[in-house]
């Protein structure tokens, strides 16, 4: 019934777009891990998490998306975030994810702004 | 009949059940089923995600807490609309959520980026209009969820009769 995370990394500049195909649960765990340390490997500055509109995001995935907000903290990473439908919009806001991680409307828009550094 | 329509039934003409596996990934035929439901209800579309993911949370719980994940074990979902008020019953054969976290607790870990221990109660408080946690029976336990229809639609009946749609 669960389908595995497919997470397709992309390095942009100095951003790192994680553009995640599937649906986000607590059985991602594994693969954004994978993803993060790709990115701290290459040395990322900047991590981009692009969403499907019609992900299915769970609590679990909410919580792992916040372990690793907390590393992109640790290790002075800027995040973002682009894709989500408003309804995922309006829980990310309601749960605080945003005072982490800027929402932008689509990957071009969070290029040009985490480039310029914001 | 397909693995999905094996799982649910229709109780009358303003109820239907869903019969859940405990395990993960099958909150999602619940899903699917309150937001058709919801949607021959009349339901705006942005209820229909807010029931979702309410649904969705309150089945995890069931599978995980309640029933451990146990195989022999089900989740009862139980789906009424009656007097413009969706509510919807999960019922596991647990004993309930002893300490349900305040909702300033999960925002403040959250504002610490720590785990985030209730987030999924956290969710369904913030998304529905009402919701009892911990109602105990002999045979297990069931969160009841309700939410209510702002845009007065037809009747369930009506709509049915006419087969009209809504978005």
């Amino acid at each position: 019934m669960e389908q595995p995370t497919e997470i397709a990394l992309e390095t942009i500049g100095d951003v790192a777009l994680f553009d995640i195909k599937s649906d986000v649960t607590a059985l991602s765990e594994p693969f954004l891990d994978d993803a993060y340390n790709k990115a701290v490997d290459q040395s990322a500055g900047k991590i981009l998490f692009k969403f499907k509109e019609d992900v299915y995001i769970n609590s679990g995935g909410i919580a792992l998306l916040i372990q690793i907000l907390a590393e992109t903290k640790k290790n002075n990473q800027q995040a973002g975030i682009t894709g989500l439908s408003d309804h995922f919009k309006k829980i990310f806001n309601m749960v605080g994810i945003t005072k982490f991680a800027k929402i932008y409307d689509n990957v071009e828009a969070a290029l040009g702004q985490m480039s310029g550094g914001d | 009949m397909n693995v999905k329509e094996q799982m649910v039934r229709r109780l009358n003409s303003h109820a239907v059940e869903v019969s859940l596996p405990s395990k993960l990934g099958y909150e999602r035929i619940a899903m699917d089923c309150s937001a058709s439901f919801a949607k021959m209800a009349g339901f705006a579309q942005d209820r229909i995600e807010d029931l979702k993911t309410a649904v969705a949370e309150a089945c995890l719980n069931a599978i995980e807490h309640g029933n451990k994940g146990h195989p022999d074990t089900r989740v009862l979902v139980t789906m009424n609309f009656k007097d413009d008020r969706f509510s919807v019953c999960v019922k596991d054969n647990g004993k309930g959520i002893p300490r349900i976290p305040a909702d300033k607790t999960v925002m403040r870990r959250i504002e610490n980026l720590e785990p985030p221990k209730g987030l999924g109660t956290y969710l369904i408080k913030q998304l529905v209009d009402e919701v009892e946690f911990n109602n105990l029976t002999a045979d297990g336990h069931t969160v009841k969820m309700v939410i209510k229809l702002t845009d007065k639609p037809l009747s369930l009946g009506k709509r049915q009769a006419s087969g009209g749609t809504t978005n």
